[in-house]
């Protein structure tokens, strides 16, 4: 049991990172916190069920939504954030609060308040013995695309120019720029990654949610933040880190709290965070050079 | 500043419709408030009521009015689902001269426009609020009109011991009346009728993950052949996905919330899942009218029975004012809580001796193959309803 604990754990915390690295990476070029990074894994998430509802087989279905979720986040920079540019941090928040709160209206006006069904392939319900304890398909596609998205996003950022261009921005985005780079792209590759994220994070958090609703993004963001704070807020490591943290801590409490303590879980969740940040207030893991556009 | 002046101008227009909204009444016209969820969580159970309500009233003002003299000016204000802003809109309702208020499908909200209407005496009816905790909570202008949650709650644990289901495992969540009560008080019929109960768990509304919960149950020495819980969408499809998904085939029954297209459609995923409605549409029957009448109207079939519900709330509160003989809040009031044997679409609807929660049939359905198959209706015997 405690092994299978460990399994959900990981798989939630797997989500929660991929999450986090999506914010992360933006906010480490632009210093913009998206909030309405949660807008993008609904879109993708509609986009999802409209392709399984038009007949496409499944995988293609997924790579429909999930380039849906990376276009979007890139149509996105360009329409709300790139006039912004240059603007105060606060400016760039309340930007994308209103992007997220209008994106919000426009799914429950334009498609349905209810959340849609979305009936996802039998084999993916299914469970497989392993010794003792069942591991549910589900959860393990979780820690397996997690794991890899994040060792693909590793080799880009190591391996390639832009990838390299894009830590250094991170670190000093002049500089950057004066050797050459254009700016904009290294903003849209942030946010096209970024949208890549949100996209698979959010075919993980519908394959076990089975649903997806207007409002499906607004937890996952806030876990994402809270994630993203505690690793250290643009810091991809620490991202990373941060999300399997708040994975693993939500899993651990609500599988041993005792049921007359269990609905103060968020709570002892967040005063966990809190903890976190007294001791380290940069965050686990620190951006080299905290950004600020 | 060209986009500060737009700005104000759009306040400005919002102020001017906003208040050509809210004109007042001509003599025999009577305002009902409809402070419902446009938007938000409770959106999806409001909406379908407010079409059923919508229709009774259109369908009455064709014929004159509320007791064929009194024509209906629905006034409807968004909610956003939030408690706060019920209040807000509920307060704008009143002030624009409402004399019959109606709230949204949850006790929260409801009890927050309760506490303004209640000192003015202006009768208020949820449109599918079911916790009977909703009308004590306010006082003798708030009236339930779904068969409430206890009375749903008892009818499921009859039909659960009548199948030999021997061990619950309940699973509740602390942020509404709804999921936290309702499943208790199947507990308590359950243990009444010689039913144990295995275990407890909960859950935060939104909550993504239920993993670590249902590994608990998995771990259960003693395992229940019965989960019970009052989650509905999209905890409820989250809930059920991952609980299959980790390979747990224990039956799982729900109440009214899990009766919709979104929970239907999750297909093979929720065979065999029981679930609650206000009545059932047998061949011949006034539901089944109602509902071909309804998709005539509306241009698409009801999606539950809430649809048919919200439409009876109109047949009340017509019975109500012919009683009363006025447009008289209180006189409305007294002659809804009269109410006994009324002749609605589901069945008879009583007020009379309850306290406001009505006494109605509970239709029992069961998800298979992707459809709602009717098991029974029932009234459960008063006796074993737990008190709320």
């Amino acid at each position: 049991m405690i092994a299978q604990q460990i399994i959900n754990a990981v798989s939630l915390g797997g989500v929660y990172a991929l999450l986090a690295l999506g914010l992360a990476i933006v906010f480490s070029i632009v210093g913009l916190i998206n909030f309405a990074h949660g807008e993008l894994m609904t879109l993708s998430g509609y986009a999802l069920l409209a392709c399984l509802v038009f007949g496409l087989p499944f995988p293609l279905a997924v790579l429909v939504a999930v380039s849906c979720g990376a276009l979007a986040a890139v149509a996105m920079e360009r329409v709300a954030f790139r006039p912004m540019r240059g603007a105060s941090v606060t400016s760039l928040l309340l930007t994308s609060f209103a992007v997220s709160s209008l994106l919000k209206v426009v799914f429950q006006n334009g498609i349905s308040a209810r959340p849609q069904a979305v009936a996802m392939p039998g084999w993916m319900t299914g469970a497989f013995s392993f010794g003792d304890f069942t591991i549910g398909v589900g959860p393990s596609i979780s820690i397996v695309v997690s794991a890899l998205a994040l060792i693909a996003l590793e080799l880009f950022l190591r391996r390639t120019v832009t990838g390299t261009a894009m830590r250094a921005a991170a670190e000093d985005f002049n500089v950057v720029r004066l050797m050459g780079i254009p700016a904009s792209r290294i903003i849209a590759t942030a946010f096209l990654l970024s949208g890549l994220l949100a996209g698979l994070a959010a075919m993980l958090w519908v394959a076990q949610r089975a649903s997806v609703d207007p409002l499906m993004g607004f937890t996952p963001v806030l876990k994402a933040f809270i994630a993203a704070v505690v690793g250290g807020l643009g810091s991809l490591p620490g991202a990373v880190a941060g999300g399997f943290l708040l994975g693993i801590i939500e899993v651990l409490l609500q599988a041993t709290l005792p049921g007359a303590v269990a609905p103060y879980r968020d709570a002892i969740v967040l005063s966990g965070v809190i903890a976190v940040l007294l001791i380290r207030p940069q965050g686990l893991i620190p951006a080299v050079r905290a950004q600020r556009s | 500043m060209p986009t500060l002046y737009r700005l104000h101008r759009a306040a400005l227009y919002a102020a001017v419709f906003g208040i050509a909204a809210v004109s007042t009444a001509s003599a025999e016209e009577i305002i009902i408030g409809a402070a419902t969820a446009q938007t938000g969580g409770l959106a999806p159970y409001d909406q379908p009521a407010l079409a059923g309500l919508r229709m009774a009233l259109d369908e009455l003002n064709a014929k004159g009015g509320l007791a064929g003299k009194y024509t209906v000016k629905l006034v409807i204000k968004d909610t956003r689902s939030d408690t706060a802003q019920t209040a807000t809109v509920a307060q704008e309702l009143i002030d624009a001269g409402a004399k019959i208020m109606i709230t949204p499908c949850d006790a929260d909200p409801s009890i927050s426009v309760g506490q303004l209407t209640q000192p003015l005496g202006i009768p208020t009816l949820t449109l599918c609020g079911s916790a009977p905790v909703l009308t004590a909570a306010v006082g003798d202008v708030m009236f339930g009109t779904y068969p409430a949650d206890n009375v749903q709650a008892t009818a499921v644990a009859d039909f659960a011991i009548a199948e030999g289901k021997k061990k619950v495992f309940l699973l509740t969540s602390p942020d509404s009346t709804y999921t936290a009560n309702l499943p208790e008080y199947f507990g308590k019929v359950f243990e009444k009728k010689s039913g144990a109960i295995a275990g407890r768990g909960t859950y935060t509304m939104g909550q993504p993950d239920f993993s670590a919960e249902i590994t608990n149950i998995k771990g259960l020495a003693d395992q229940p052949d019965l989960i019970m819980t009052a989650a509905y969408e999209p905890d409820f499809p989250a809930f059920i996905q991952q609980l299959r998904g980790a390979g747990v085939t224990i039956p799982v029954y729900g109440a009214d919330a899990i009766g919709t297209p979104t929970v239907k459609g999750l297909g093979k995923l929720v065979d065999g899942v029981v679930y609650t409605a206000a009545g059932y549409a047998e061949p011949g029957s006034k539901l089944e009218a109602f509902n071909a009448a309804f998709t005539k109207y509306a241009g698409h079939a009801p999606e539950s029975t809430y649809e048919v519900n919200g439409y009876e709330i109109g047949l009340i509160l017509d019975q109500a004012v012919k009683t009363a003989g006025s447009d008289d809040p209180k006189a409305i009031r007294d002659a809804i809580a009269g109410l006994k044997d009324f002749d609605g679409i589901t069945g008879k609807i009583t007020y009379a001796g309850t306290d406001r929660m009505p006494l109605r049939p509970v239709a029992l359905m069961r998800y298979e193959g992707g459809e709602g198959k009717y098991i029974q209706t029932m009234i459960p015997d008063a006796a074993d309803v737990p008190a709320p």
